[in-house]
């Protein structure tokens, strides 16, 4: 008798179960999407915000340039604006400042680079969770960029070099100005870029 | 669901007692860590990191050599195994008292792709092989490592030359 009554419970349960696990599944998926969307949205207006933002800016002043490597004071990857000096360069986060003087610059090469829209840690982890590989769909997207690379000695003769990324158009145009300012050059064989880079 | 019965229980016993000791040999069989060239560990109070030297037929590209150079600084002053961590060309090195000097010859150089790695995931990976060299100021070389940064998966280009650089400190750890 017990066994009778129990048994439709038994083989109900599963089911049941199942329709809750793939209705989170389902929602967990939409989540992941929405957040894709949106971080993708925001790197796309904070692309737009760069050139809008240089319209109301000084013309010697680059914002939201990336620093690579560079600055002992100053993080790697971290944002920045980039101002161009009668002096040199300066780099000006909200808390730090680094600057190099054309006088201590002994190369200065622009080379042009392609960059995910959505990177970084988060990028990243948003990218893996996309469902049935629509990680790899965001990885898709991607926009020119142009690096500015610029090698100087400090004050005891040590070899520095800063690497910054600028919009696309901008680290030839900071190349020249240095250049016409006395920065020194060398040349250069350039590498070409991966194949499937070239447009 | 039925109980073990003993049979079942003697041969999980046995499996488990069988893994135990592959287990123990494998570890007594895992070779030592690479011991340095010298007998015992070196020892400097100052070291001076010189830029990736050009190599013949290999280009790597500028912002390639300055990340390499730039991390390596970092992650070599991370270690604190030096009092002093000179660039190339500093002046103050040439009085430093016992001087560590670490050259860098390219040997490989695969530029790959963000977009290939992150899309296939098997493809675009980015690597640059290197020969790091130690060496006395009268130029005798100390240790002499090849070493690799790479990256497969996610992170970009550069992200080679912080991989490299973690390698360059982990043989500093192990060497100083």
């Amino acid at each position: 008798m017990m066994k009778s009554s129990n048994l439709p419970m038994s083989t109900e349960m599963p089911g049941n179960q199942r329709r809750v696990a793939r209705k989170s599944f389902l929602l967990a998926s939409v989540f992941i999407c929405a957040i894709g969307v949106i971080l993708a949205s925001t790197a796309a207006t904070s692309f737009s915000r760069t050139f809008n933002g240089q319209q109301t800016l000084p013309s010697n002043m680059t914002p939201e340039v990336k620093c690579v490597v560079g600055f002992d004071n100053i993080k790697p990857d971290t944002r920045g604006t980039l101002t161009f000096l009668p002096t040199g360069l300066q780099f000006t986060t909200d808390k730090q400042k680094g600057e190099i003087l054309t006088a201590s610059i002994t190369d200065v090469f622009a080379g042009q680079e392609s960059r995910q829209d959505v990177s970084g840690m988060a990028g990243t982890v948003v990218k893996a969770g996309i469902p049935y590989g629509g990680g790899r769909v965001v990885s898709l997207f991607s926009h020119k960029v142009e690096v500015l690379t610029v090698e100087f000695n400090d004050e005891n003769g040590g070899f520095h070099g800063a690497i910054f990324v600028l919009a696309n158009g901008k680290a030839t145009e900071l190349r020249n100005a240095l250049v016409k300012q006395g920065a020194k050059t060398v040349e250069h064989v350039t590498v070409a870029a991966p194949a499937e880079e070239k447009k | 669901m039925k109980p073990f019965n003993r049979a079942a229980i003697v041969s999980i016993s046995s499996i488990a007692f069988s893994a135990v000791l592959l287990l123990a040999a494998s570890l007594h069989a895992t070779p030592a860590p690479q011991a340095p060239a010298s007998s015992g560990k070196l020892t400097a109070s100052a070291i001076q990191i010189n830029r990736m030297g050009p190599a013949e037929g290999l280009l790597v590209p500028e912002d390639f050599r300055i990340s390499t150079y730039e991390n390596i600084i970092a992650q070599v002053d991370k270690t604190k195994k030096f009092q002093h961590v000179y660039r190339e060309g500093d002046k103050r090195a040439a009085d430093a008292a016992d001087l560590v000097i670490v050259n860098f010859m390219p040997v490989a150089y695969t530029e790959g792709s963000q977009k290939k790695r992150e899309v296939t995931t098997i493809k675009g990976a980015t690597s640059i092989q290197v020969k790091v060299q130690f060496t006395s100021r009268d130029g005798k070389v100390l240790l002499e490592r090849d070493l690799e940064g790479k990256v497969r998966f996610f992170g970009e280009n550069l992200r080679a030359t912080y991989d490299l650089a973690k390698k360059v400190a982990a043989t500093i750890n192990e060497s100083f």
